[in-house]
C-alpha cells in the first residue's frame, strides 16, 4: 500500500459506517432532475438532469460560464434550484439547508479557497471535524487526548501540512491553502464529495500529490470533479459530464471524450497536453 | 467563438416579461392580496362612506386625514431615507450621522429664512451646506478606510455625537419653526369627499397646501433620481456599485470622485429634509435621532439600497405613524416597530432589496 | 489595525505539560489581571463608600454589559447596540416581578423567583432579537438592533401599565439572602465584583471551547461554516441568548446599585455609549470592555470639574465622549487594547535590540 494510501486509511477515512451506509444506499448517490437556476433573466442551468452512482468518480467538464460551479451549489445546497429535485442518496434533499446535507455526508471543496484566515491549521481542521460530529455546542474545551484531535492531526500529514499546523492560514503559501481546503473536505465520515476546481494554482508536484490522494480515497467514497486542467481531471475519473450554455451536451467514459471531434472543437487549444 | 451549436458562449436567456411580471407570476396570491388592498383603500378615498360604516370605523374625515397627513409625512421621509440608502448601497456605510445632517440643515435653512426672508433660497442653503460636511466627511476621513465597513460607521456615530452637542450649543433647545411662504399657507380643497350632509351636500376636503407641495417636490425629485440613477452613466455606474461591490474596483480612481458625489448629494438630500421638517413641524434637539431612526426603519422595511425601497418604505411608514397617532395614541410607535419586526422575520432583505 | 482582528487567546486542546514548572508559568504569563483581581478584593480597605460602590462598582456593572456586546461583537462579528437594552429589560422586570415603591404595579415576589425570571424574559428578548438580524447581513445588525433599542425606549416612555411610563420605578432595593443584607455597600460591592469576574472567567474560557470556535468561524466564514456542517443561524441565535445572560445579570446588579429605573436607563444615547465604551476599551479581548468602562466612569464622575477647570463649559461633556471616541476609532480601532499591544511589543523589540 503506498504511502499515501496508509495515511488516507490512518486518517480513518474509510469508515466503515460510510462504507455500509454507501453500500447498502439504494439507486444513485447524486440524483438530479430538471434541475434549473436562473439569476433574475439569466439561465445559469436549464433542465439538468444527471445521476452519479455511489463511489462512482466523475468529472464535469466545461468552459467558464457553462454552468459547472452553479451545478455544485445547487447540489450542496448554497443556492436552492429554480426548479426540478436534487437526491443525495436517495433522499429528496432539494429544500435541505447545506448543513443538513454536511450532516449526510456531503462534502465540497472551494474554487478559490474559503478559509478561516485568523485561525490556525489546527482549529480549521478541527472545525472541520467538530461541524460533522457532536459537540458542536459543547461549552467544555476539547482536551489534547479528545479522539477528535488525532483525527485532526491525521487529516494535517494527509496534505502534508504538519509543519505548519499552528501557523494561521492567512500566513500560508497559495499551494499549501489549497492542501488545507481539500483536508477541510476529508473530515468526518464523508459519503460523497465535490471538488471545485482544486489543482487550481497548485504546483506539478503539488499536482502529482493531489491526483495520488484522490484515487487513493476508498472505494466507497465518490466524487465529481471540476477541473479546467483535463490532465489532472482525466486521470481521476472513470466518467466524464460537458456542460455548454447551462445545459448537458455529452456523457462519456474519459477516453471516449477525448477522442471526441465535438469536445475538441470546443475545446480547440484549451488545457490539453 | 463559434460552436457546434451556434451562438456565443455566452448563456443568456431572454425572460418572458419584466421583473414586475416575474414577481406577480411566482407569488399569485400576494399579488392578488395588493391588488385587492389597494382596491380596498380607493373605495375608502374616493366614496363617501354610508352611516353605519362610520359608526364601525369612524369619521372618514378623520381617516383621509391621516392618510393624507401619512402620505405626505411619507414624502419628507423619503428625501432623508433616500440619501440614507444610497450611502449605504454604494458605499455600505451605514451613515449614522445621517440625522445630525437633516438637522443641521433645518437649522442652515431657518437661519438662511431669517437673513434673506426667501424659503426657497433656504433650501439651496441646506442643500449647500451639508453637502460640503458630506464632502468633507467622504473625502478627508472615509477615503482612508476603504472598505472598513464597519469603521467607517462607527466614525460616523462619533460624529453624530459631536455634531449634535455643537448645534445644542449654539441654537439650544428650543423648537424653530421656519415659516410656511405667504404664497403657500391656507387650505386648498380637493375633490376628495369627507362627509355628506343632512342636506345632502357633499362636504369636501380641505388640505394645507405647503404640505401638497412638498410632497409634489419629494416626487419629482424622486423621480429626477430614477432618471439620474438608470439614463446617464453616472447613474449607472452607481448602480452597478450598488449591485456588485467589486465591479468598482475595475473603474480605477473615478471610484473616489463617485463616491464623494454620492456622500455630497445624500447629504445635501438630508439637509433640505431638514428645511421641510422645519416648515412641516419643528426643528429641535432630539430630532436628530427621531429622524435617524426613521431613516432606520424606512430602509430596513423598504429594502437596503434601493430608491423604490426608500419610496415605498417612507409611504409605509409614514402612514403607519399618522395612523398609529390617530387611531392608537398609547402605542404609535409599537405600529412602526411591528411592521419592521414583521418585514424582518419575512423577508430580511426589505420588500425591495436584492440578495 | 483592524477593528474586529483576531482575538487572542490560548491554542485549543492545550498541551498537558508537568504541573510545576506549567503553574508558575501561567502566574507568571497572567501576572498583570491577578495583580487587578487583588487590588479589587482589597479595595475595601483603602477606598470609601462613593469610590466602591458608584465608580468601581457601576464600571465593573457597565463592564460587564459591555463584555456582552464584545462577546457578540468580537467574536461573533455582530456588533449588538440592543445589549444595554436587554439588561434594561431584566432590571425592570426585577422591579416588576419582585420589590419597588410601587405596589400597584409590582408583584413583590420573593429574589429567587424574581430573578429567574428577569433572566429568561431578557434571554428570551435577546434571542428573539438575535433571531431577527442573525439572516441578514453583518452591517445591518447595528442598525437593526438600535431601531430595536429605541422602540423599547419608546415602549418604557408610553407604557404606564407595567412600565410606569416617564418615571419608572424606584426602591429596588438587592435582597436579604443567606443571612447577609446585599443592600449594604460593600457586600453589594463584592456581588458585583463577583459576577464580574465569573462573566470575564466563563467569556475567556467559552472562547476557545467547540462553541466559541464555532462563533469565531462564523463570524470569518459563514459560508464555509454552513459547508463544513454547521448551522450558521443557530449557532448565532445561540450566542445572542449567552450574551444576554451575562447583560441579564449585569442589569439586574445595577437595578440594585442604582436603585430605580427609568426610559432614560435604556435611552439612545446610554446606549450608544456602551457601544463607544467596548470600542474604547478594545473588542479584542474580554478585558477590554472593563478597561472601557473605567474610563468612561472616571471621566464621567469627574470631567465636568475637569473641564470648567480648563475653562470650558461643562455642559459638553458629550463633545468630549465623541472626540475621545473618533480619536480611538480613527488612530486605534483595536482600541486601547490595541495600544497596549502596540505599546509592549515596541519595549520588547527595544529591549531586544540593546541587549537583555
Amino acid at each position: 500500500m503506498s504511502a499515501i494510501a496508509e495515511r488516507v486509511a490512518a486518517a480513518g477515512i474509510g469508515n466503515a459506517i460510510a462504507e455500509r451506509m454507501a453500500a447498502a444506499g439504494a439507486g444513485n448517490a447524486i440524483e438530479l432532475r430538471g434541475v434549473s437556476r436562473f439569476f433574475g433573466a439569466l439561465a445559469a442551468l436549464t433542465d439538468i438532469t444527471l445521476s452519479v452512482g455511489p463511489g462512482e468518480r466523475r468529472a464535469v467538464l466545461g468552459s467558464n460560464g457553462a454552468g459547472k460551479t452553479t451545478l455544485l451549489n445547487c447540489v450542496t445546497g448554497d443556492f436552492p434550484p429554480t426548479s426540478g429535485t436534487v437526491r443525495f442518496f436517495g433522499e429528496d434533499v432539494t429544500t435541505l439547508p447545506p448543513h443538513e446535507r454536511i450532516r449526510r455526508g456531503l462534502r465540497r471543496t472551494y474554487q478559490i479557497s474559503l478559509l478561516f484566515s485568523r485561525l490556525t491549521v489546527r482549529e480549521n481542521v478541527y472545525l472541520a471535524c467538530r461541524g460533522v460530529s457532536r459537540g458542536r455546542f459543547s461549552f467544555i474545551r476539547t482536551r489534547a487526548s479528545d479522539a477528535i484531535m488525532q483525527s485532526v492531526v491525521d487529516l494535517v500529514s494527509l496534505v502534508h501540512l504538519e509543519s505548519v499546523i499552528d501557523r494561521l492560514v492567512g500566513e500560508l503559501a497559495h499551494g499549501q491553502q489549497r492542501q488545507l481546503e481539500i483536508a477541510l473536505a476529508l473530515a468526518g465520515a464523508p459519503r460523497f464529495i465535490l471538488f471545485d476546481e482544486p489543482a487550481a494554482g497548485l504546483s506539478p508536484n503539488e499536482r502529482g500529490d493531489l491526483v495520488a490522494i484522490l484515487t487513493a480515497l476508498p472505494a466507497h467514497i465518490g466524487y465529481i470533479i471540476i477541473e479546467h486542467d483535463m490532465d489532472v481531471a482525466l486521470r481521476v475519473v472513470e466518467s466524464v459530464t460537458m456542460m455548454h450554455n447551462g445545459r448537458i451536451f455529452k456523457e462519456g467514459s474519459p477516453s471516449e471524450i477525448e477522442a471526441d471531434p465535438e469536445v475538441q472543437e470546443l475545446y480547440l487549444g484549451g488545457g490539453h497536453g | 467563438m463559434a460552436t457546434a451549436f451556434g451562438g456565443d458562449s455566452g448563456a443568456r436567456v431572454p425572460a418572458r416579461g419584466d421583473a414586475l411580471g416575474r414577481w406577480v407570476g411566482h407569488h399569485p396570491i400576494a399579488a392578488l392580496a395588493v391588488a385587492v388592498a389597494i382596491i380596498v383603500v380607493l373605495w375608502l378615498v374616493l366614496a363617501p362612506w354610508p352611516a353605519g360604516f362610520e359608526d364601525v370605523f369612524g369619521r372618514k374625515r378623520l381617516f383621509i386625514n391621516a392618510l393624507f397627513n401619512g402620505i405626505t409625512l411619507g414624502g419628507l421621509y423619503y428625501l432623508v431615507a433616500s440619501g440614507f440608502t444610497l450611502i449605504f448601497g454604494l458605499m455600505r456605510n451605514v451613515n449614522l450621522a445621517h440625522g445630525s445632517l437633516y438637522l443641521f440643515g433645518g437649522y442652515m435653512g431657518y437661519e438662511a429664512t431669517q437673513w434673506t426672508g426667501s424659503w426657497l433660497f433656504s433650501y439651496v442653503v441646506a442643500f449647500a451646506c451639508c453637502a460640503v460636511i458630506g464632502i468633507a466627511m467622504q473625502f478627508l476621513i472615509f477615503r482612508r478606510m476603504e472598505g472598513e465597513d464597519l469603521r467607517q460607521t462607527l466614525v460616523t456615530l462619533g460624529l453624530s455625537i459631536v455634531f449634535s452637542d455643537l448645534m445644542v450649543w449654539v441654537w439650544g433647545g428650543n423648537a424653530i419653526q421656519i415659516d410656511t411662504p405667504d404664497s403657500l399657507l391656507g387650505p386648498l380643497p380637493t375633490p376628495i369627499v369627507v362627509a355628506v350632509r343632512s342636506s345632502g351636500e357633499a362636504v369636501f376636503l380641505q388640505y394645507p397646501r405647503v404640505r401638497l407641495v412638498i410632497f409634489a417636490a419629494a416626487v419629482l425629485i424622486g423621480i429626477a433620481m430614477w432618471l439620474a440613477l438608470h439614463r446617464t452613466r453616472i447613474g449607472v455606474m452607481i448602480r452597478a456599485g450598488v449591485d456588485d461591490r467589486d465591479m468598482l474596483s475595475v473603474l480605477g480612481y473615478r471610484v473616489q470622485l463617485l463616491f464623494v458625489l454620492v456622500f455630497a448629494v445624500g447629504a445635501g438630500l438630508a439637509g433640505m429634509a431638514g428645511v421641510v421638517g422645519g416648515t412641516f413641524q419643528s426643528i429641535s434637539l432630539g430630532e436628530d435621532t427621531h429622524f435617524l431612526l426613521a431613516s432606520l426603519t424606512v430602509v430596513i422595511v423598504g429594502g437596503m439600497g434601493s430608491i423604490p425601497g426608500a419610496a415605498l418604505g417612507a409611504v409605509i411608514i409614514g402612514c403607519a405613524e399618522q395612523f398609529g397617532q390617530t387611531y392608537f395614541q398609547n402605542y404609535a410607535t409599537m405600529l412602526t416597530f411591528l411592521i419592521m419586526v414583521l418585514v424582518l422575520a419575512i423577508r430580511p432583505q426589505g420588500l425591495l432589496g436584492r440578495r | 489595525m483592524a477593528l474586529l482582528q483576531g482575538t487572542d487567546s490560548a491554542p485549543i486542546g492545550g498541551q498537558q505539560a508537568e504541573h510545576s514548572g506549567a503553574l508558575s508559568r501561567w502566574v507568571s504569563q497572567h501576572s498583570p489581571i491577578l495583580i487587578l483581581g487583588l487590588v479589587l478584593v482589597l479595595l475595601p480597605a483603602i477606598a470609601g463608600e462613593f469610590i466602591l460602590v458608584q465608580v468601581v462598582g457601576w464600571a465593573m456593572i457597565l463592564g460587564m454589559i459591555a463584555l456582552s456586546l464584545m462577546f457578540l461583537g468580537g467574536y461573533g462579528g455582530m456588533v449588538s447596540l440592543a445589549q444595554m437594552t436587554v439588561a434594561g429589560v431584566a432590571g425592570y422586570m426585577v422591579a416588576v416581578f419582585g420589590a419597588s415603591s410601587l405596589p400597584y404595579v409590582s408583584l413583590f415576589w420573593p429574589w429567587w423567583v424574581a430573578v429567574p425570571i428577569a433572566i429568561a424574559i431578557a434571554v428570551a428578548f435577546g434571542a428573539l432579537t438575535g433571531a431577527l438580524s442573525a439572516r441578514t447581513e453583518g452591517i445591518y445588525t447595528i442598525m437593526i438592533t438600535l431601531a430595536i433599542a429605541a422602540a423599547f425606549f419608546y415602549l418604557t416612555l408610553q407604557n404606564w401599565p407595567i412600565f410606569n411610563g416617564f418615571n419608572g420605578f424606584t426602591t429596588i432595593p438587592a435582597p436579604i439572602a443567606f443571612g447577609v443584607n446585599w443592600k449594604r455597600p460593600l457586600p453589594l460591592y463584592y456581588l458585583i465584583l463577583f459576577f464580574a469576574a465569573l462573566s470575564y472567567i466563563v467569556v475567556l474560557y467559552v472562547s476557545r471551547t467547540p462553541f466559541g470556535l464555532a462563533l469565531q468561524g462564523v463570524r470569518d466564514n459563514p459560508r464555509r461554516m454552513e459547508a463544513i456542517g454547521y448551522n450558521v443561524t443557530a449557532h448565532r441565535i445561540a450566542a445572542w441568548a449567552f450574551a444576554a445572560i451575562i447583560a441579564a445579570v449585569g442589569g439586574i446588579l445595577l437595578v440594585w446599585q442604582n436603585n430605580q429605573i427609568s426610559p432614560f436607563s435604556v435611552g439612545v444615547d446610554v446606549v450608544i455609549n456602551l457601544l463607544i465604551i467596548a470600542v474604547v476599551g478594545g473588542l479584542g479581548h474580554p478585558i477590554g470592555p472593563f478597561i472601557g468602562a473605567i474610563i468612561y466612569v472616571i471621566l464621567r464622575t469627574f470631567a465636568l470639574d475637569a473641564l470648567v477647570a480648563v475653562g470650558l463649559d461643562g455642559r459638553r461633556f458629550q463633545t468630549l465622549i465623541g472626540l475621545g471616541f473618533l480619536v480611538i476609532v480613527l488612530f486605534s480601532p483595536d482600541g486601547v487594547i490595541g495600544l497596549w499591544h502596540r505599546w509592549s511589543a515596541r519595549i520588547r523589540t527595544s529591549r531586544g535590540r540593546n541587549g537583555r
